[in-house]
């Protein structure tokens, strides 16, 4: 049972400050779902809990398991159990996925990982995700498709087991069908692996195939709403324009 | 004229291998007519050759190149006579790296004796013949007769002179017709220490139909003291001869100077794939060059390099059409670390009416240090109307997005600097169809990306 508890963050890059004070808690098992107009902050959010040396924590804390994770690489916090699927994953080139894949695991490990062992998690993942095996020899990410691309981060997280992992607008430029099948899979590793997830969208499209338990609003750098699903029925009936007049009027 | 008559560097230059700044000007367009373009040497007796070939030395300064038109590449500061010609008595067993390996055969120089022969006795019984070039002089002169220095000209520079008069040892194969051997013929030449001359000739005869795999290495442990290899090396490939070609040079740590000049003949129908990989070396100065020289002869000409410290490199690579069709692919990669500094230029050069000759020519390069520099020249000539010749290339850096990413996955930063430059060379590596080769050079490259760790790092937060 892990969790990730961001207390009070503000991160500024070089240009200005963008989160203003978030407060996020999240544990295995469940399912959070963080929306926001574009520019946020969302992004950012998800790019310094893994820790991009682009962005500077200027306030508050971001604590896993209790240990505070400021001072760690962003490997260091990989193998504690975090993981973050990129909004735009960047190609590897020369490195196949499998071997791609050998690598991280090996990275989070004493020792390396038995061909089998491998095989068969590999073998596992792959019809999980509804992808052909021939994907695995191609280069990471070299060439792919977009969706392509969003299979290969999911297909990772399959395999490296996190116990939890945010979602940066994984369902952006995906067609309806690349969406479902990107979106299942979380569903069902969070159903087999236990594992937490924040669902970064700037859509709600993705949020009628994987359930959050618990609907979090990002405007401005401030979560200014909370709530339940009903949370994105309301955005999607009224947008955000109304949720941005209500929080000014309580302001 | 010849490559060694391009101006000296200033007097003052202290460093071993100088590298200069300079303005470019009409100098530069000289180098692309420096390709051999199918200029041996007329046939004449070995004696004869080597008296000539020491006039020149004699008559010869010390190279300096200026390949880029941006900085020179000087040998001026070796002292030569300081070197001495070592040689060793035979040995009973090959070079301990290949043990487990299989070979065809092997052949083994220590700086200028020959130590170590051995050929599968079948393969002898069937009419291959590996042996020094000394003895092949004396033992198969008709052949050696019929091919030596058919491709390589013995006096363009002091060094050439050198090798072509004073070369011991050597290395001959000959593959008869028709033979197809998949175990590959090993032939390596090593330096034992600093302080040595070592002037080495390869002569390597594919016949018609054969098919073979030849690997070459140039290889020294770290070493103190400069020291000089100057080696020439010709391959024919006969009508529908196929090669697989691999020169591996890791001269190590030290003042080893490599100055060396390849070249490959692909006649009628064959094929050649031919990958130098030059992993070390104070100063390396190669010219490689691959003649299409019979229709339908086909090649793929790969070769990476990566340089550290204060290493200078400089390649001239020549993808010659003599007549056509005929088809080409050449495609090199190299990487710079540390100080150091490399130059390569490739020239597709298509003669008058080699028509129906499509070639292509790139060139990737990843910088790995504020202070390293490295240089691409692509050139093209083409004298026929119906050909397709055209050449590519990419500069590229370490991209922090992309190591961030493998970071995210568990690697640490200097694991994912490696699968980054790994993965840069592998497209080329995987080519070599090679699993033991593949793994050497893996291998390699891995250890000078360990070496050059700390200095990757700086680079990378300093950016």
């Amino acid at each position: 049972m892990a969790e990730l508890e961001i207390r009070d963050l503000h991160v500024r890059t070089e240009e200005r400050e963008i989160l203003r004070g978030v407060d996020l808690t999240i544990r295995s098992g469940e399912l959070h779902a963080l929306l926001g107009p574009n520019g946020s902050g969302k992004s950012t959010l998800a790019n310094t809990i893994m820790g991009h040396p682009g962005y500077e924590v200027t306030e508050g804390q971001i604590l896993f398991d209790g240990k505070e994770l400021r001072e760690l690489a962003p490997h260091e916090r990989a193998r504690l159990g975090l993981f973050l699927a990129f909004q735009y994953p960047v190609a590897v080139p020369g490195v196949s996925v499998a071997n791609f894949l050998r690598m991280a695991i090996n990275a989070q490990r004493d020792e390396p990982i038995k061909v089998k062992e491998f095989g068969s998690q590999l073998e596992h993942a792959v019809k999980l995700l509804d992808v052909d095996r021939a994907f695995t020899s191609r280069h990471l990410n070299d060439g792919f498709s977009g969706g392509e691309k969003k299979r290969a981060e999911i297909l990772q997280m399959a395999m490296l087991q996190p116990q939890i992992a945010v979602l940066d607008e994984t369902d952006s430029g995906l067609d309806i069908d690349a969406l479902r099948t990107v979106a299942e899979g979380v569903a069902k590793l969070h159903d087999e692996q236990g594992i937490g997830a924040l669902i970064i969208t700037h859509y709600q499209r993705i949020l009628d195939y994987v359930k959050p338990q618990f609907v979090h609003i990002l405007m401005d750098g401030r979560i200014v709403m909370r709530g339940g699903p009903e949370l994105v029925a309301r955005l999607e009936r009224e947008g955000y324009d109304p949720i941005r007049e209500e929080v000014a009027a309580n302001a | 004229m010849p490559e060694a008559a391009m101006p000296a560097p200033p007097a003052d230059s202290t460093r071993r291998a100088t590298a200069t700044p300079r303005k470019a000007g009409a100098a530069r367009e000289a180098t692309l007519h420096f390709a051999l373009d199918g200029v041996g040497t007329p046939r004449i007796p070995l004696a004869e050759s080597r008296e000539r070939a020491r006039a020149a030395y004699e008559r010869l300064a010390l190279p300096s190149w200026r390949r880029s038109g941006f900085w020179t590449t000087s040998l001026e500061q070796l002292d030569l006579e300081g070197l001495e010609r070592r040689t060793h008595e035979p040995q009973p067993s090959g070079p301990a790296f290949l043990d487990g390996q299989r070979s065809a055969g092997v052949l083994l120089q220590r700086d200028s004796s020959v130590v170590h022969v051995e050929l599968e006795p079948e393969l002898a019984e069937r009419g291959v013949i590996l042996c020094s070039l000394e003895d092949a002089a004396r033992e198969h002169s008709e052949l050696f007769e019929r091919y030596y220095l058919r491709r390589l000209p013995i006096d363009r520079h002091k060094l050439e002179a050198a090798s072509a008069a004073f070369w011991t040892g050597g290395a001959f194969l000959y593959v008869p017709p028709g033979l197809h051997v998949p175990d590959p013929f090993q032939i390596v030449y090593e330096i034992s220490q600093g302080g040595t001359a070592q002037y080495v000739h390869t002569l390597a005869i594919a016949g018609a139909g054969s098919d073979v795999r030849l690997r070459e290495y140039g290889l020294a442990g770290d070493s103190d003291g400069d020291s000089l290899h100057a080696g020439q090396f010709e391959l024919y490939l006969e009508d529908g001869a196929r090669c697989r070609l691999a020169q591996v040079v890791d001269w190590g740590v030290g003042g080893v100077h490599d100055v060396s000049t390849s070249s490959v003949e692909v006649e009628r129908d064959a094929w050649c794939h031919w990958l130098p990989a030059l992993l070390g070396g104070a100063l390396i100065h190669h010219h490689d060059e691959i003649a299409i020289a019979g229709t339908g002869g086909d090649m793929a000409f790969r070769g990476l390099f990566f340089t550290e410290r204060d290493e200078r490199l400089d390649v001239f690579a020549v993808d010659l059409h003599e007549t056509g069709p005929s088809g080409g692919d050449v495609h090199w990669r190299g990487a710079a670390s540390g100080d150091s500094r490399a130059s390569f230029e490739g020239l597709i050069k298509i003669n008058h009416g080699a028509q129906q000759s499509h070639t292509y020519l790139q060139f990737h390069s990843m910088l790995l240090s504020a202070s390293a520099e490295l240089d691409a020249i692509p050139s093209v000539l083409v004298g026929a109307d119906d050909v397709s010749a055209s050449h590519g290339g990419t500069v590229g850096e370490l991209d922090e997005d992309l190591i961030f990413y493998m970071q995210t996955r568990g690697l640490t930063r200097p694991q994912a600097v490696r699968v980054i430059v790994e993965g840069f060379f592998e497209p080329l590596i995987v080519q070599l169809d090679d699993p033991p080769l593949e793994q050497l050079i893996r291998e390699r490259i891995g250890a000078k990306l360990a070496g050059a760790a700390d200095e990757i790092e700086r680079y990378a937060l300093a950016r």
